[in-house]
């Protein structure tokens, strides 16, 4: 087994499709037969409230990340990337959606103003999330997945809207080229 | 077979894999995907189970234990609170026992994320004293529930599965059987009427004293399947850790990351415990501590001087276990002397974390509850009102100040009787839905009536279990079962209204309410049709697609349209004008009207169909 210790918190608001997320990256996971344990916000956090989900991949016992123990935050809105700020450790990185009153982070950031994208319709807002994973794997230097092992999860977990998130996967990806944090 | 599993989708399969055809319940977070994976699994394989919500807890539990009476193999789920409900028939359940194996799953919400109490439901184990499994994750979750309907089956009592939150809705790796060989047993109900029909006291008191039996029996299983393994591997030196469900996971990662050395001890069944067994190595050790959530359940059983927890005040006593409060229970009985790893840190040290508006969770976007508590609140005013509510969706109504008491399922009947005998100068304007009503709201109506409360009921039906996920109520299955005739059964007319988002019509609805209040001698009942936005099946026969925008011009940010409606799309920009995020808005076209005082929401004609 792979000896591999990886702690991400994906954080946005209810709709975003944060747990989407959250099982692409359990199965892909699964498929390299790495363990895998995470939490998610089901019940009142449907309703718009802020939601925070836990992955931890590797050897772990509690699907919960304390503070100062992420390595990655994904934040698919600025509000909720800033709440979620507590759980990074010092070396940790961070991929956003940006915002004009987004400040400075003392984290290795990337960032690309997804809603306006999304705004001007240069892909569809349900995609938001997928996009956001885009910028992670073009960003993210030790993420533990390769665009490949994306690609095969989402096309595993529903393959009739497989071929859009892929291309707005590709999207994202080539929106913030030359760009690595 | 490795799968990747929610764990309240590895709880379904263990069902299935444990032969259970019997599944009954009702909906409540966290443990409401639980019944719903066992349906989709039923229709996936096609398979001959029983998967239905019942009307509440109490009838889901009887239903199940009934069919375990008769031989078959059935599980209960719910949520804790719900266990309060199902209680009843629980305790006394507990003395008749059953043939068949059941497995009673009670989901507890350490830290109040969606429940009204902390409650520990292995204390109800105990109450009631059955066996309870607790689960650490996912992967536990699958093997307890095999585990808990053959030791139900073996000992002829219910055993319970007690998974917190972060077991249901942890997702993990899990293996699980490869194939499905379904072989549920044969139900045949055998008259024994001094056992299923025991009446008090010729045939409960044997069966009280057999259950106390029963109990020292399955300690002594407990100790020698699960316990005594567990303590064989100690060395019984300084520090002993022992730990039931997520306590043991985050146990585990703590000591880790300390770099501590620590006996831990994996309870799997944290009640019945064999405390004389256990003690004989406890007493070997410095100090022993428990961990555990939300209550002291273990604690209580295996107190001794050198045990510590939750009643030395040693542990958190509320919210969720985390690895910041077991490094702390660790300082203070002196085993942890190092920092606090856990503790964000600030880099550099003059970047503070801005503060943000925190995001409650709110009435979805297009929801027919926003416009019925703004027709509410604007019929009724506040001061010379009371609004007790209930449990679901609609308690988001609290941001509209719309709602006044929440208690329990079905407690804003009663309660409206009360204060409208408390407090008679106010009117009393009760609302719950339709889920709510049938699961609890009925005999306080019928109390009501043949007592003249006077008061107002508006039942919101939106012919789901909206708040939980969307799940079956009785009158969406079987139309016959209509809340207006119901309410009419019990001996009150039901006024009618069907949801409109034209505002005014909710409004000349309250009025004639108001008006038939004022002749009543009894309770004002009334149903409001109406749907859940988020409801496929219906919702879109409702949208008309009419997005609206803000005519800034017009807007004098007044603050109407965020206190009293408070539609999620509605926030102030740069400008201090009021603009509605495109993403969120519903197309429901409710706000068009009456929300805004200067006329600012106007429709988006770049929008639509």
């Amino acid at each position: 087994m792979e000896n591999i210790k990886y702690q991400s918190v994906i954080a946005g608001f209810g709709g975003q499709g944060v747990v989407f997320l959250v099982k692409v990256l359990a199965i892909c996971a699964g498929n390299r037969n790495i363990p895998f344990l995470g939490t998610e916000n089901h019940g009142m956090s449907q309703r718009g409230g802020a939601v925070s989900c836990h992955i931890k991949i590797g050897d772990f016992t509690n699907p919960v990340i304390d503070k100062n123990q992420a390595d990655l935050l994904i934040g698919l809105e600025y509000r909720e990337t800033i709440r979620n700020l507590d759980f990074l450790k010092k070396e940790a990185q961070v991929v956003t959606n940006d915002d004009p009153k987004m400040p400075e982070l003392p984290f290795a950031t990337a960032k690309i103003d997804a809603f306006t994208k999304a705004k001007n319709k240069e892909f569809p807002i349900q995609g938001l999330n997928v996009y956001m994973l885009g910028i992670t794997l073009a960003t993210v230097k030790n993420f533990p997945f390769s665009l490949e092992e994306v690609k095969e999860a989402i096309t595993q977990m529903n393959a009739k809207v497989a071929e859009q998130n892929i291309a707005i996967l590709d999207q994202a990806i080539n929106d913030i080229k030359g760009e690595s944090v | 077979m490795k799968q990747t599993l929610m764990g309240n989708d590895a709880i379904a399969w263990g069902l299935i894999h444990a032969n259970v055809d019997m599944v009954s319940g009702y909906p409540g977070t966290p443990s409401s995907e639980i019944l719903t994976v066992v349906q989709k699994i039923k229709k996936q394989l096609d398979l001959p189970t029983y998967a239905q919500w019942g009307t509440n807890e109490k009838v889901g539990f009887e239903v199940a234990y009934a069919g375990a009476i008769a031989g078959k193999r059935t599980c209960a789920t719910m949520k804790q609170v719900g266990l309060n409900v199902a209680s009843d028939a629980l305790m006394s359940a507990s003395y008749i026992g059953n043939l068949g194996g059941m497995l009673l799953v009670a989901a507890d919400d350490p830290g109040f994320h969606s429940s009204q109490t902390e409650q520990d439901s292995r204390f109800f184990a105990k109450y009631a004293r059955i066996p309870v499994l607790d689960p650490a994750t996912p992967q536990d979750a699958y093997d307890f529930v095999k585990l808990g309907v053959e030791i139900s089956e073996e000992f002829q009592i219910p055993v319970m599965l007690r998974p917190v939150m972060r077991v249901c809705h942890a997702r993990e790796i899990i293996e699980m059987d490869a194939e499905t060989h379904y072989k549920p047993n044969k139900g045949e109900f055998k008259r024994d009427i001094p056992r299923w029909g025991a009446v008090p006291r010729k045939d409960r008191f044997p069966q009280g004293k057999e259950q106390l039996q029963r109990v020292e029996t399955l300690k002594e299983y407990n100790w020698n399947t699960f316990l005594q393994p567990e303590f064989k591997k100690c060395s019984g030196d300084k520090l002993l850790i022992i730990a039931s469900g997520t306590g043991y996971g985050f146990a585990k990662e703590t000591l880790n990351d300390l770099q501590l050395e620590a006996d831990l001890v994996k309870v799997v069944m944290p009640y019945p415990l064999p405390n004389e067994e256990i003690k004989q190595y406890t007493q070997k050790y410095e100090k022993v501590l428990v961990l555990e959530e939300p209550m002291p359940c273990i604690e209580e059983q295996i107190s001794q001087p050198n045990v510590y927890g939750k009643n030395t005040n040693t542990t958190h006593q509320i919210d969720e276990i985390s690895k910041t409060s077991i490094l702390l229970a660790l300082k203070k009985i002196g085993m942890y002397n190092g920092a606090n790893i856990y503790e964000a840190p600030k880099i550099p040290d003059t970047f503070e974390i801005p503060k943000v508006a925190p995001r409650p969770p709110a009435l979805c976007p297009g929801c027919p509850h926003r416009d019925v508590y703004y027709a509410i609140t604007k019929v009724f005013r506040p001061k010379k009102s009371i609004y007790p509510s209930d449990i679901g969706c609609y308690t988001l109504a609290l941001a509209q100040n719309a709602i006044d008491t929440i208690l329990c399922m079905g407690a804003s009947v009663s309660m409206a009787s009360g204060f409208s005998i408390a407090d008679p100068d106010k009117t009393v304007v009760a609302t719950l839905g339709d889920s709510t009503f049938f699961h609890s709201g009925i005999p306080p109506l019928i109390n009501a009536v043949y007592q003249n409360h006077k008061f107002i009921l508006i039942i919101l039906d939106n012919s789901t279990t909206a708040m939980t996920g969307r799940q079956t109520t009785p009158e969406r299955e079987h139309t016959e079962v209509d809340i207006k005739k119901v309410v009419q059964g019990c001996g009150v007319e039901c006024h009618e209204y069907h949801y409109s988002n034209d505002l005014n019509q909710s409004i000349d609805f309250m009025k004639s309410l108001q008006e038939a209040y004022k002749s009543a001698t009894g309770p004002v009942v009334a149903v409001v049709r109406e749907f859940c936005i988020l409801d496929g099946e219906r919702a879109p026969d409702f949208i008309p697609h009419d997005y609206a925008v803000v005519d800034e011009e017009k807007c004098i940010a007044c603050d109407a349209c965020t206190t009293k409606y408070k539609c999620p799309p509605m926030e102030y920009n740069d400008n201090g004008k009021i603009e509605i995020d495109p993403f969120l808005c519903a197309g429901c076209g409710a706000c068009l009207d009456v929300v805004c005082p200067t006329d600012a929401f106007i429709k988006d004609e770049s929008r639509g169909q």
